[in-house]
């Protein structure tokens, strides 16, 4: 196993960055930044060829750029970009009455089933779902959701309208989940032809419709992997579980102090486990000056703390983004700040190391087997 | 012929520090610009025609205006500047 290598890659404020390891996870290597001095929202390698890295740069001055390499990161080539459609070629004004405007920034990257390869799903702000068949040569809006009958009632939160969310269902290859805040979940069962919401039970404490059909600021999602029918999410309304593939959900965060927050993973090897990292809701910072990382157990039904003592002190905070978990068995775990600092569990958060290396603000956390420039 | 002169932002998308070209308005200039050199379509504009938020056109010294600037006619020995403001942080 200990010859097994880990690739972690981090989107940030200024550039991305790929870090290596071994199977123990408790050295790592630094290379970067990538697209130096650029905002790389997201930063992924393709486990099912290593080889390709994609990174999502959003520039003030060039605009929103898709970059590519084919040797792990080693060299990086534009491909291109997404076109957000014309208003002349919407079934709907996507922007919901208001004037319709281009890609603002690109959001999040999920590459496609296993059977095949070429295919990526790219989510963008304003609010939109691509899918390219040719790894990022071209892309395809994704027009089921793009122009769904709710989309007037999609609003922005305070990171702009963004799709940051897209998961595929791994047992059933046509099911696939999109995030969208502040619209909420959509499931489509038909490969992304057709798109129902799944909000029922998440309550919006933010507008005067407490329970709308669409409106809910989901954060981020993460099916279980074992059993993908139980999806866990962290909304702005706090932690929901659903048991049924999202067709509904319970809170279950109350019991937190505070369960308001921006991420949540579930690694492989820890089935009925997901992990979550609340901050406060006004200031988006750790509770008490110290990030706690909390573990939900299926199981149990109950929270458990995994951060002893205050290892980390200091107002951390996370980006959506900012959390994922690797396959190895125990589970690797990895929190990114939006102060910079990569937080590493190697044995399934039963211990937290930082690695000594400070970056820039982190935007995406990402995880992947080494490709071959590692 | 109009003058071009491109700042040092763009020298991944094109080579030359200054272009000449034969075009009559500032659309024209720049969709020339997007033809000779494809790697700085979109770079300039977004895909509904606009400006790119911190890209600064100049004609003779004189700031266009975001919006309406691209309709700006252009004449033989007119001096061109595209520039980009500087961002913080």
């Amino acid at each position: 196993m200990a010859k097994a290598k880990v690739a972690v890659w981090l989107g940030t404020r200024k550039g991305a960055y790929g870090l290596t390891s071994d199977a123990r996870r408790r050295t790592w290597s630094v290379r970067g930044p990538f697209h130096a001095g650029t905002d790389v929202f997201h930063v992924t390698a393709d486990a099912r060829d290593p080889r390709y890295v994609y990174a999502l740069a959003n520039s003030g001055w060039f605009g929103p750029r898709v970059f590519r390499s084919k040797d792990g990161g080693r060299k990086w080539a534009e491909v291109a970009p997404p076109m957000m459609a014309l208003a002349k070629d919407r079934e709907h004004d996507e922007m919901g009455g208001t004037k319709p405007g281009p890609i603002v920034n690109l959001w999040h990257l999920t590459m496609g089933p296993e059977n095949e390869p070429s295919t990526l799903f790219l989510g963008v702000d304003p609010a939109s779902l691509y899918r390219s068949d040719d790894r990022g040569e071209s892309w395809t809006p994704m027009n089921g959701l793009n122009q769904h009958r709710t989309r007037p009632k999609w609003n922005p939160g305070a990171g702009g309208m963004c799709l940051h969310s897209i998961v595929l269902d791994p047992t059933r290859p046509k099911r696939m989940y999109a995030g969208i805040s502040a619209a909420g979940v959509f499931r489509s069962d038909d490969g992304g032809e057709h798109w129902t919401p799944k909000n029922t039970g998440v309550v919006v404490s933010f507008q005067p419709e407490k329970r709308p059909e669409v409106g809910q600021c989901v954060h981020k999602i993460a099916l279980d992997p074992a059993n993908p029918s139980v999806v866990y999410r962290q909304d702005h309304d706090g932690i929901h579980v659903s048991r049924d593939s999202a067709d509904s959900w319970t809170r279950v965060g109350k019991v937190l102090d505070t369960d308001f927050g921006f991420v949540v993973t579930a690694p492989k090897s820890m089935p009925g486990e997901a992990f979550f990292a609340p901050v406060e809701g006004m200031s988006r910072l750790a509770p008490g000056g110290q990030l706690q990382v909390y573990r939900w157990s299926e199981r149990t039904r109950k929270f458990s703390p995994t951060v002893k003592g205050r290892p980390f002190p200091g107002d951390l905070g996370t980006h959506r983004d900012g959390m994922d978990s690797d396959w190895l068995d125990p589970a690797g775990i990895y929190v990114g700040t939006t102060t910079g600092q990569l937080l590493i569990s190697p044995n399934g958060a039963k211990s937290w190391n930082e690695v000594p290396y400070r970056f820039p603000s982190i935007h995406s956390v990402s995880v992947a087997p080494a490709g071959p420039a590692a | 012929m109009v003058s071009v002169r491109l700042d040092a932002m763009l020298k991944e998308f094109v080579p030359r520090r200054t272009v000449t070209t034969s075009a009559t308005t500032v659309r024209a200039m720049i969709e020339e610009l997007e033809t000779n050199y494809p790697r700085i379509r979109w770079r300039l504009r977004d895909e509904t025609g606009a400006l790119r938020r911190y890209v600064k056109v100049f004609v003779n010294g004189d700031e266009l205006d975001h919006q309406s600037g691209l309709s700006t006619r252009l004449a033989a020995d007119d001096t061109v500047d595209i520039l980009h403001s500087i961002q913080g942080g």
